[in-house]
C-alpha cells in the first residue's frame, strides 16, 4: 500500500512538474500609453482662461510602445472645487456656486492603424450662454491592450 | 485499486457476523468534562467522540476487542472490551499530556485528526491561534496561514483570499451556513465578530461539493463553538488597545449549561481612529496628497456586534439557534474615492476619529439553527439560515458625466435576504464507511438603492444535491469521493437612470432619455461537480492526493450590470450569454510532523474552463474606459511549504513559503495573469518560552519576518508592486489575577516594527499608491472569570 502510494505521489509530481515547465513566454504589452499637454501647442494649459463664443482646439500628445486605441475629453464645471488637476499648479479658483446652465463636453473617438504617435486635436466652440466659472478638463487614452493613462487640467471659462 | 477492493470484500465479511455495539463517553479526567474529536481505534473499528464526549460503535464482532483512545493534547489511553452483548456507559478518562501550548501551532486540538483524513487540503485553525495572532479583521489574523492571504481596505475590513483567489471564488461559511454578502464588491469586508470563534477549517482547494457554488479556491469554514461542559458557568472579558490608528475594543463573551439546556452571547465594541502611514505623502499619478500627522484621512471607523445563542442537547439531539447582529461604519480615503482624485471642503483633518464622506455602513443580522440527531447509524444535520444584509455607501453628491447633483449622499444601497437551508444524512452502514447524502438550497433577494448604479436587483434559487462517501479503507487510508448535481435560478430587474441622458438621432436631433442599466432576466444554470480523493497516515507522515471540480454561478452583476463606475474610472458591462465557472483542481500534501520536527508541502495545479474576468476594453463610454465581463481559459498552479522545530524545549523555529503561478491562456488579455496575484511570500517566526517570571506565567516571545517577492505579474489596470520586509514581535503571558482560577492573559504586539514604507500587492488602496499601515503597538488582555 505505502509502496502503491508513493509510486503514485511521484507520478503524480512529475505531472505538475512537467504540466507547468512549458509555460510560454510570449511577450505581453505592460506598458502604458503616455499622454501630455506640456509642449507649446498643448492645449488648454494650467489655470488657462476661455472666452465664451469662441472656438478652441484641444491638443495633447499621446504615445504607446504597441498600438493607440482610443483617446476621450471631458470638460465639466468645477464650481463645487471637487477635485484640482494634476499639473502640480494651484489656480486661483473662484467661489463655490451651484451650477445653472453649466458647460459639459463629453468626446470619444478612436485612433485607427495601431499608432503609436498621435495628436489629440478636437475643436469645442464654448457656448454664449453657459455659466462661467472654473472648469476641468481631463483627457485620457487607451492602447490595443487595455492600458489607461489620464491627464487633467483646471481652467476657467468667462 | 485491487487492494481497495480487497479490502472491501474482507469488510463485508467482517459485517456479516452477530454484532453489538459499545457506547460510552470520553472526559477530561482532572475537570470531567467532556471531550470531543477524541478518536476510538479498535482493528476495523473507528469512532470520534462527539460534542457531549460520547460515542458509539455499531457492528462488533463477538469476543474480546482493544481500543485505544488518542486525542491531541492528551496522553493515549487503552481499552479492552470483552463484548457478548450490546455494552453502555464505558467511561473513559483521558489525561491531559503536559507538552506545551504551541502559540505557532496552525492545529487546532479536534480538529486536527479531522483535517488529517481528510483528502482536501485541510488546515484547522484553533481559538489559541486566532487569540496569538490577533489583527484588525479576521481575515488579517489568518494571513499567517500559507496560501491563505486577504484583500484589505483600510485598517478595519479584509476579505478572504486563498492561493491567489478571493471575491465570489472563496466561501466563508459560519455554523454550517454560507455567509452572504455584496462579496463581489472591492471594497467590502467580511461581517464577521473575529471573538468568540473557536476554531476555523480553512480548505485549500475545491470544495464545491460539499459546499456549493462559489467554493472554487477553498473554504473558509467557522465552526459553530464546542457545547459546554454540564452546569458550567464562564465567560472572559478582552480589553485592546492599538497606537496606530488608537483603536480601542472590549468584547466579552458567557455561556453556561444547566443539564440539557445552554446559552451563550458576546458582545463586541471596536471604535478606531485614521491609521497611519509611514509617510507624510501620498504620491498618485501626478497628484500629491500631503497626509497630516501620516494619518490617511478619514479612515476610522467602529464596530459594534452582539450575538446570542440558545442550545439543547440530550443523547439524541443537539440543537443550537444563534442570533447575531455585525454593524460596522468605516470611512473611505477622502482624497482618493476608488482611483477618483476628491477634493472637499470637509476639514478632515479636525479630528482623526470621526467618519466623514465617503464611508460605508453594513449591518449583517443572521439567525441561524444548527440541529443534529443522531439515530443509530444515521446522524441528521439541519442548518436552517437567516440573513440580512444592508449596506450602504455614502459619498458626497457631485455631478458625474451627464447625472446632476444628486440629492443626497446615498450613492449605493445594497438591501439583502438570504435563506438557507441544508440537510444532511451521514449514514453508517458499517464502520468503513460513512456516507453523506445531502441538499443544500439558498434563496437571495437582493435590492438596490440610491443613485449610483452597479448591480441589478435580482432573485436567485440555487438548490444542490450530493453523495458523498468516506471510506476508511483500514484505519489509516481513507478514501473521499462524491458527486454533486446544482441547479440555478436567477432573475433580475430592470433598471433606468434616475436622470435623463441626451441621446443622438439619426435624424440629427437629440432627446434626452432615461437610459436602461439593466434588463429584465430569467436564466438558470445546471452544472455537476465532484471530487475524489486519498488520505494516508502512516506514523508520523500524512500523504493526501485529491482531485476536484468546482463551480461558481455567475452573480447579477457579470450578467446584467451596465453602469458607470465613476470611482474606479470604468464602465461596467455584463455578459448575459456567461457559463457558470468550471474549475478542476488536483491538490497534493505530504506533512510529516513528530514532536520536534514538521515538515510539509501541497503543491496544486488548477485549470478553469471559463473564469470570469472584468477586461479593461479599448473603448470608451462617455469618457470612462468600458471593462466588460469576459471568459477565458486560465492555468494557475503553485502551493506552499513549510518546516519548523523545536529546536530545544524552549525554542521553536518555522519558516513557511507561499507561491502562485497564473495565466490567462485565452481572450482579450492572454498570456497574462489575473488581477490581484499574490506575489512569492515566506514567513520566518521564531518563538521562546521563558520560565515563569515574577507573576508572569509561561511568558514567551514571538518574532514574525515577513519577506515577500516583488510582483512583476501583473494585468492592466494593476502597477507591479516592489518587494518587501516586515517584521512583527509580540509577547505573552499568563498573569494569575484571580487566585487560583485561570490566569488572565496579557498579549503585547508590535507591528512593523521598523515601520517599513511597503505597498502590498493585494491591498485596495494600492491602486492609488498608498503604503502599509506603519508601526503598531497593540495590547491586549483577557480576564476570563
Amino acid at each position: 500500500m505505502k509502496l502503491i502510494l508513493k509510486h503514485l505521489f511521484c507520478a503524480v509530481f512529475v505531472l505538475m512538474f512537467s504540466a507547468c515547465s512549458n509555460s510560454s513566454d510570449s511577450t505581453i504589452d505592460e506598458e502604458r500609453p503616455t499622454i501630455s499637454i506640456n509642449y507649446a501647442e498643448g492645449f488648454p494649459q494650467t489655470c488657462e482662461t476661455l472666452e465664451r463664443g469662441q472656438t478652441y482646439s484641444f491638443r495633447a500628445r499621446v504615445t504607446d510602445n504597441a498600438a493607440l486605441a482610443s483617446y476621450s475629453l471631458n470638460i465639466h464645471h468645477n464650481f463645487d472645487h471637487h477635485t484640482h488637476d494634476d499639473q502640480g499648479a494651484q489656480c486661483d479658483l473662484g467661489t463655490i456656486k451651484d451650477a445653472v446652465n453649466p458647460l459639459l463636453f463629453i468626446g470619444n473617438h478612436t485612433i485607427e492603424n495601431g499608432q503609436t504617435s498621435y495628436e489629440i486635436n478636437i475643436s469645442v466652440t464654448i457656448p454664449d450662454d453657459i455659466d462661467t466659472g472654473d472648469y476641468h478638463c481631463s483627457f485620457s487614452v487607451t492602447d490595443q491592450t487595455g492600458w489607461q493613462s489620464r491627464t487633467s487640467v483646471d481652467i476657467k471659462i468667462m | 485499486m485491487l487492494v481497495a477492493w480487497l479490502f472491501i470484500s474482507l469488510c463485508t465479511q467482517a459485517s456479516a457476523q452477530e454484532t453489538h455495539s459499545l457506547k460510552g463517553v470520553i472526559v477530561d479526567a482532572n475537570s470531567q468534562k467532556p471531550i470531543a474529536g477524541a478518536n476510538i481505534i479498535g482493528l476495523n473499528l473507528y469512532a470520534v467522540s462527539s460534542e457531549n464526549g460520547a460515542f458509539v460503535i455499531g457492528k462488533i464482532p463477538k469476543g474480546s476487542h482493544h481500543f485505544e483512545i488518542n486525542h491531541i493534547g492528551y496522553v493515549t489511553e487503552q481499552l479492552t472490551v470483552d463484548v457478548q452483548g450490546n455494552v453502555e456507559n464505558v467511561v473513559v478518562q483521558l489525561k491531559e499530556s503536559v507538552t506545551n501550548l504551541d502559540g505557532v501551532e496552525l492545529m487546532g486540538k479536534t480538529e486536527q485528526r479531522k483535517a488529517q483524513e481528510l483528502s482536501t487540503i485541510t488546515v484547522g485553525v484553533s481559538k489559541e491561534f486566532l487569540e496569538n495572532n490577533r489583527e484588525n479583521s479576521l481575515m488579517q489574523t489568518l494571513r499567517k496561514i500559507p496560501g491563505v492571504s486577504t484583500i484589505t481596505i483600510g485598517s478595519g475590513q479584509s476579505k478572504p483570499v486563498i492561493r491567489g483567489l478571493g471575491f465570489n471564488r472563496v466561501s466563508v461559511v459560519q455554523n454550517g451556513i454560507k455567509h452572504e454578502a455584496q462579496q463581489w464588491g472591492n471594497d467590502h469586508g467580511l461581517e464577521i465578530d473575529q471573538y468568540g470563534i473557536e476554531d476555523i477549517l480553512i480548505i485549500k482547494g475545491p470544495a464545491s461539493l460539499l459546499y456549493g457554488s462559489d467554493a472554487i479556491a477553498g473554504v473558509v469554514d467557522i465552526q459553530p463553538q464546542k457545547i459546554p461542559a454540564p452546569n458550567s458557568f464562564g465567560g472572559e472579558v478582552n480589553l485592546l488597545g492599538e497606537t496606530n490608528n488608537d483603536l480601542f475594543g472590549v468584547s466579552t463573551g458567557v455561556q453556561a449549561r444547566k443539564e440539557k439546556w445552554f446559552y451563550r452571547g458576546r458582545l463586541t465594541y471596536r471604535d478606531y481612529g485614521d491609521y497611519k502611514v509611514p509617510t507624510d505623502r501620498i504620491n498618485y499619478e501626478n497628484y500629491i496628497f500631503e497626509l497630516h500627522e501620516n494619518h490617511l484621512r478619514n479612515t476610522a471607523g467602529r464596530e459594534a456586534n452582539a450575538s446570542f445563542s440558545v442550545g439543547f442537547v440530550s443523547d439524541h439531539i443537539k440543537s443550537e439557534t444563534f442570533f447575531s447582529n455585525v454593524n460596522a461604519k468605516n470611512g473611505f480615503f477622502a482624497n482618493a474615492h476608488g482611483l477618483e482624485v476628491r477634493n472637499s471642503s470637509i476639514d478632515y483633518d479636525s479630528s482623526s476619529r470621526d467618519v466623514d464622506l465617503p464611508f460605508h455602513q453594513v449591518n449583517h443580522f443572521k439567525i441561524t439553527n444548527n440541529t443534529t440527531f443522531y439515530k443509530g447509524e444515521h446522524t441528521l444535520q439541519l442548518d436552517l439560515g437567516y440573513q440580512n444584509n444592508q449596506r450602504e455607501e455614502h459619498s458626497e453628491p457631485v455631478p458625474h458625466g451627464y447625472m446632476p447633483t444628486p440629492p443626497d449622499s446615498r450613492e449605493r444601497i445594497f438591501t439583502k435576504n438570504t435563506y438557507s437551508l441544508n440537510l444532511k444524512d451521514t449514514y453508517r452502514p458499517v464502520p468503513e464507511h460513512d456516507l453523506v447524502f445531502g441538499i443544500n438550497a439558498e434563496y437571495q433577494d437582493n435590492n438596490i438603492g440610491g443613485w449610483g448604479f452597479l448591480i441589478p436587483e435580482y432573485d436567485r434559487l440555487t438548490v444542490g444535491v450530493f453523495v458523498f462517501d468516506h471510506f476508511r479503507i483500514h484505519e489509516n487510508l481513507h478514501f473521499q469521493g462524491g458527486l454533486r448535481y446544482d441547479v440555478g435560478l436567477v432573475d433580475t430587474q430592470s433598471h433606468f437612470d434616475w436622470f435623463q441622458t441626451p441621446i443622438d438621432n439619426a435624424d440629427g436631433t437629440t432627446s434626452r432619455v432615461y437610459l436602461q442599466r439593466a434588463r429584465e432576466r430569467s436564466l438558470d444554470f445546471g452544472n455537476f461537480s465532484g471530487s475524489v480523493g486519498l488520505s494516508y497516515l502512516n506514523r508520523n507522515t500524512t500523504y493526501k492526493i485529491n482531485l476536484g471540480k468546482s463551480f461558481r454561478m455567475p452573480l447579477a452583476n457579470e450578467l446584467a450590470s451596465d453602469g458607470v463606475n465613476y470611482h474606479m474610472y470604468r464602465y461596467e458591462r455584463g455578459n448575459i450569454d456567461l457559463d457558470p465557472e468550471q474549475s478542476y483542481q488536483l491538490d497534493l500534501d505530504v506533512v510529516q510532523a513528530t514532536e520536534k520536527f514538521t515538515l510539509g508541502i501541497s503543491p496544486f495545479i488548477n485549470f478553469f474552463e471559463n473564469f470570469i474576468y472584468l477586461n479593461p476594453t479599448p473603448n470608451y463610454y462617455e469618457t470612462l474606459q468600458i471593462y466588460e465581463y469576459t471568459q477565458s481559459k486560465v492555468i494557475r498552479y503553485g502551493g506552499e511549504a513549510w518546516v519548523g522545530s523545536n529546536v530545544t524545549d524552549a525554542l521553536r523555529l518555522d519558516a513557511s513559503v507561499e507561491y502562485v503561478y497564473s495565466r490567462q491562456t485565452s481572450g482579450p488579455k492572454k498570456d497574462f495573469t489575473l488581477p490581484f496575484s499574490p506575489p512569492l511570500s515566506g514567513l520566518f517566526s521564531a518563538s521562546y518560552q521563558f520560565k515563569d517570571m515574577a507573576f508572569f506565567q509561561s511568558p514567551r516571545l514571538m518574532a514574525d519576518l515577513r519577506v515577500t517577492a516583488a510582483q512583476n505579474e501583473i494585468v492592466p489596470p494593476e502597477e507591479k508592486t516592489e518587494g518587501y520586509q516586515a517584521l512583527n514581535i509580540s509577547a505573552t503571558a499568563g498573569i494569575p489575577l484571580f487566585g487560583k482560577g485561570k490566569p488572565a492573559e496579557l498579549r503585547i504586539k508590535l507591528n512593523n516594527v521598523f515601520n517599513t514604507e511597503y505597498y502590498d500587492h493585494t491591498s485596495f488602496y494600492r491602486f492609488i499608491d498608498v503604503p502599509e499601515a506603519g508601526r503598531n503597538l497593540s495590547v491586549s488582555m483577557t480576564f476570563p472569570f
